[in-house]
């Protein structure tokens, strides 16, 4: 048979799934602004959302602890959830299509490690800051230093693992590896340093936490993952054609170095926002990926859009969870994740053992 | 219009993989790169695609590649490696559909499905590409490739398929199929450069010869004139001779000796 006389017959395309991936995203939609009221609705206060609904159709005004409930207490909860949710689920994505490595994640290549310790210095070393200093940016102190920790690792990462403007995968997977072993050793230390109230501190935040979210913090992280959350799609026909290793990726003529300096930007910008705001969360950036494959394929083009998506709704659901199960106390949401997320990952292992020959 | 490589010098490591050699293809022939293993052809290949870094020059239909972005090239040249992975569950088809969005092929949408047809791969289109066997991954490889650069001619300039080894785990029927393919789409105007380790499939399909040994161009030329007793015996270590039958008998099977069956 010869090309020309191919050129003559019809053929029908096979179902693709990328039709039913973007009927998925209708429905994770729709999923995230019900998990979204749901977390309006839900936590330890008795304030309900519908009566204070009912109250402002009617032209009420709310009392001040309904009022100071909702909006500064659930409604800055709830966005730093979706957002969180989202950058931890898409950075897991972009990493895993810049490793073609469907088990590299964030944490692997040691950026939530440099995050984390950037924010333990700051926990245990921040009081040792003169009294005015501390005034002056003392609610900022751990947001700015995990986030910076998260930038100088990914920094680090990059003059280790670049040579002659080609970044190396396998270098780049093993001296994160390094980076993160490092920054954990050096968290150790500083928590020996740690005194009782900085300890709590430090397992709360270690775990991961919304529980501290404000408007203050939401503002200063939204930016930052928005920014990566809206420009990862344009990263996705790149990182589809990465599947075929980076020299494929050249001869379908796309920027190979360009496309993976946009997603390290990404990934630490995402991540580095994410756990200054909440801790380390783990699980999220590696199964919701996972999950999204299994149901409608590895195409980024709808990867990317539906990881947001799904992040943000399971870890709004986790943080629901973390909210009521120990009310009036507070779970950290870390534990949470951990303890659905870590079962689904190795059921997803078990199942699919390729995932794990690369 | 041709492909051209000017002094193409390859160092790996603190190795010399290619010792400045000339390399030529014309469009409209099929152009076949022998040699024993090890000897660079692939290297060769790599250099003229721009994979590896060179000393010399490289162009194609006269332009200097160095001076084309990698866009450009994408629609001028598509490269089937020697080998070929890939990380994610993908299906055949999108697998195939990843060549679409690089070329600039007209009539695009039902492409991959003539394209998989073509390889002989009608209907796997909705198969995970990890369940294939070798070698119909190696074809679906080269479907991709050829959505890549569809039509053989482009804006009154001729394409090129820079193919490696696109038959090394075919068994014989499809072999023959492919090489039909690849003079099929020389035939037509594109270009076709074919690193092979078959000598009797090149023998039989490629206008054009060039043997690699040792990092340099051990001869060039038609296959008549490539495929000698003195020149093969030197370059693959062992005495062989062409055009020989077999002095015990025996059985033996030559792809010349076969005829395509329609469908
Ligand atoms: N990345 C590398 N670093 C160092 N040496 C290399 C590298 N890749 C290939 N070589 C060496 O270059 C030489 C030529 O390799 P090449 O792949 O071009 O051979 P080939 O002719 O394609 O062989 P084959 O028939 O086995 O495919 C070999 O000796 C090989 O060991
Ligand atoms: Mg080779």
């Amino acid at each position: 048979m010869t090309l020309a006389t191919c050129n003559e017959i019809a053929v029908a395309d096979p179902p693709d799934r990328a039709a039913a991936a973007r009927r998925l995203s209708l429905w994770l939609g729709l999923a995230l602004l019900a998990t979204m009221t749901a977390s309006l609705a839900t936590g330890a206060a008795g304030t309900s959302l519908w009566a204070a609904l009912g109250d402002l159709a009617q032209g009420r005004a709310l009392s001040r602890v309904d009022e100071t409930i909702l909006w500064n207490i659930r409604l800055p909860r709830t966005l730093m959830g979706a957002l969180v949710g989202a950058a931890l689920a898409v950075s897991g994505a972009v990493m895993q299509g810049l490793f073609r490595n469907p088990l590299a994640d964030p944490g692997l290549v040691g950026v939530s490690a440099g995050a984390g310790l950037g924010a333990i210095s700051a926990i245990v070393l921040g009081a040792a800051l003169p009294a005015g200093m501390m005034a002056l940016i003392g609610a900022h102190l751990v947001p700015m230093a995990a986030f910076a920790g998260g930038w100088i690792t990914t920094l680090v990462l990059y003059r280790v693992s670049t040579r002659g403007g080609r970044t190396s995968v396998a270098t780049m997977l093993l001296a994160g590896i390094a980076l993160g072993a490092l920054a954990g050793a050096v968290s150790g230390l500083l928590v020996h340093a740690a005194d009782d109230q900085q300890l709590r501190d430090l397992t709360f935040w270690g775990l991961g936490s919304l529980a501290g979210a404000t408007w203050g913090k939401l503002m200063a992280a939204a930016p930052i993952i928005l920014v990566a959350l809206l420009g990862a799609p344009f990263l996705a026909r790149g990182l589809n054609a990465l599947a075929l290793g980076e020299a494929a990726a050249g001869h379908l003529g796309i920027p190979v170095q360009r496309v993976k300096n946009l997603a390290v930007l990404a990934v630490a910008g995402a991540t580095g926002a994410a756990v200054a705001v909440s801790g380390g969360i783990g699980f999220v950036g590696i199964v919701v990926p996972h999950l999204l494959r299994l149901a409608s394929g590895p195409d980024h083009k709808t990867l990317l859009p539906n990881a947001a998506l799904l992040g943000a709704s399971l870890l709004l659901g986790a943080d629901m969870i973390s909210r009521t199960i120990t009310a009036p106390a507070e779970l950290p949401i870390g534990i949470v994740t951990a303890i659905l997320g870590a079962p689904v990952f190795l059921w997803i292992l078990l199942r699919r053992r390729m995932v794990v020959e690369l | 219009m041709s492909f051209v490589g000017r002094n193409i010098g390859v160092e790996l490591g603190r190795r010399t993989i290619l010792h400045g050699v000339d390399f030529s293809a014309t469009a409209g022939q099929v152009t076949a790169i022998v040699g024993p293993n090890g000897s660079g052809k692939s290297t060769l290949l790599r250099a003229l695609c721009g994979e590896v870094r060179c000393t010399g020059r490289v162009a194609i239909n006269g332009r200097d590649t160095s001076q084309l972005k990698g866009w450009q090239l994408a629609g001028m040249r598509a490269v089937l490696p020697q080998a070929a992975s890939l990380a994610f569950p993908f299906t055949v088809i999108e697998v195939i559909r990843l060549g679409l969005s690089a070329g600039v092929s007209v009539r695009r949408d039902h492409l991959p499905s003539r394209a998989l047809e073509a390889v002989g791969l009608a209907g796997y289109g909705g198969r995970f590409y990890q369940e294939l066997s070798g070698g119909e991954q190696q074809r679906v490889q080269l479907a991709r490739v050829l959505t890549q650069v569809w039509e053989p001619v482009a804006h009154g300039a001729p394409r090129w398929l820079l193919l490696d080894e696109p038959v090394s785990s075919l068994d014989i029927g499809h072999q023959l199929m492919v090489m039909e393919l690849m003079r099929d789409y020389a035939a037509r105007g594109g270009g076709v450069i074919a690193v092979m380790h078959d000598l009797n499939l090149t023998a039989m399909f490629a206008d054009a010869v060039t043997m690699v040994h040792r990092g340099e161009i051990a001869a060039t030329g038609t296959p008549a004139k490539v495929l000698t007793d003195a020149t093969l015996s030197r370059a693959y270590g062992c005495n062989l001779r062409v055009n020989c039958q077999p002095p015990q008998g025996g059985t033996w099977l030559l792809p010349h000796a076969a005829t395509l069956r329609a469908g």
